[in-house]
């Protein structure tokens, strides 16, 4: 039932370098990839997209204030210094980017490609994340110019 | 020159007037989902859209249709994170002139906008 492998998680580490060498200009290395607690450490701010196909899976990403407002201020190429819609905009465009990309090295040229659902935002410092049904979410941090953020990824089967 | 850009991300929209600034393209209207982009390429004639794909209501690969069936000759161009080399022949057959894939280096942008007019000036 649950058969998300380590090597799923590479076209969304791969997603994310490609985002920091064009959009972001800056540089970003990844940790190790771990299973994710859920609620240890949620950050302050997190974007979640949906992905159907093949397969589903939901992908996250988690910031704490200051790496998102970094983010989010590369991209418009002004000081960015509150957390207000256009900051939880901007993540929201980054999360889509980062899964929009990955899901383009999940599927083989002939297979019909993966959609993805419209990103949604959590905001805030008292929330906690749990998984339900047994999910099994993998985890990786990273260090970037802008800040350090986790990914998490989940897929309910082998993406082929 | 007027341009449109669709884009349900506001910061996306923002980037993309910004390449369209460093094209000297200054007049630009924005659409934040496909229904709304019809509706504004319905009531102006544009020189250049920029076309995000996945947007709430109506999503971009059906709007450029239906500006298409308007019988605009609008050049498009897809901006969007649908990498998979099927859905760009699926844009391009539904008449957009150009693709460019999230997440782009800014010059890639401002270079395909100028190759798109450039193609439709000649």
């Amino acid at each position: 039932m649950l058969a998300m492998k380590v090597e799923h998680i590479n076209p969304f580490i791969e997603a994310v370098y490609e985002l920091f060498q064009t959009m972001l200009e800056g540089t970003v290395s990844r940790g190790k990839i771990g299973v994710s607690a859920g609620s240890s450490n949620p950050r302050d701010i997190m974007a979640l997209i949906g992905m159907s196909g093949h397969t589903r899976g939901t992908v996250a990403l988690s910031f704490p204030t200051t790496t998102a407002l970094a983010m989010v201020g590369k991209m418009l190429g002004q000081q960015v210094t509150i957390i207000d819609e256009t900051v939880s905009d901007g993540i929201a465009e980054i999360v889509n980017i980062v899964a929009g990309s990955a899901k383009a090295k999940l599927v083989r040229d002939d297979d019909r490609p993966m959609d993805l659902s419209l990103p949604t935002v959590v905001r805030g410092n008292n929330y906690s994340v749990e998984y339900p049904s047994q999910a099994v979410w993998l985890e990786v941090p990273f260090k970037s110019s802008l800040g350090e953020f986790s990914l998490r990824v989940t897929f309910e089967q082998n993406p082929s | 020159m007027k341009a449109l850009v669709v884009d349900d991300s506001a910061v996306m929209r923002k980037v993309l007037i910004g390449a369209l600034g460093r094209a000297n393209i200054d007049q630009v209207d924005q659409a934040a989902d496909g229904r709304e982009a019809v509706e504004a390429a319905k009531a102006n004639d544009y020189g250049l859209i920029l076309m995000d794909w996945n947007m709430p209501n109506m999503l971009g690969i059906d709007a450029v249709k239906a500006i298409r069936e308007m019988g605009k000759t609008v050049p498009i161009i897809m901006v969007t994170t649908e990498a998979e080399k099927s859905r760009v022949i699926e844009a391009l057959k539904a008449g957009a002139n150009n693709y460019v894939i999230k997440p782009f280096e800014p010059a890639t942008i401002v270079s395909k906008i100028q190759e798109v007019l450039g193609k439709a000036a000649g």
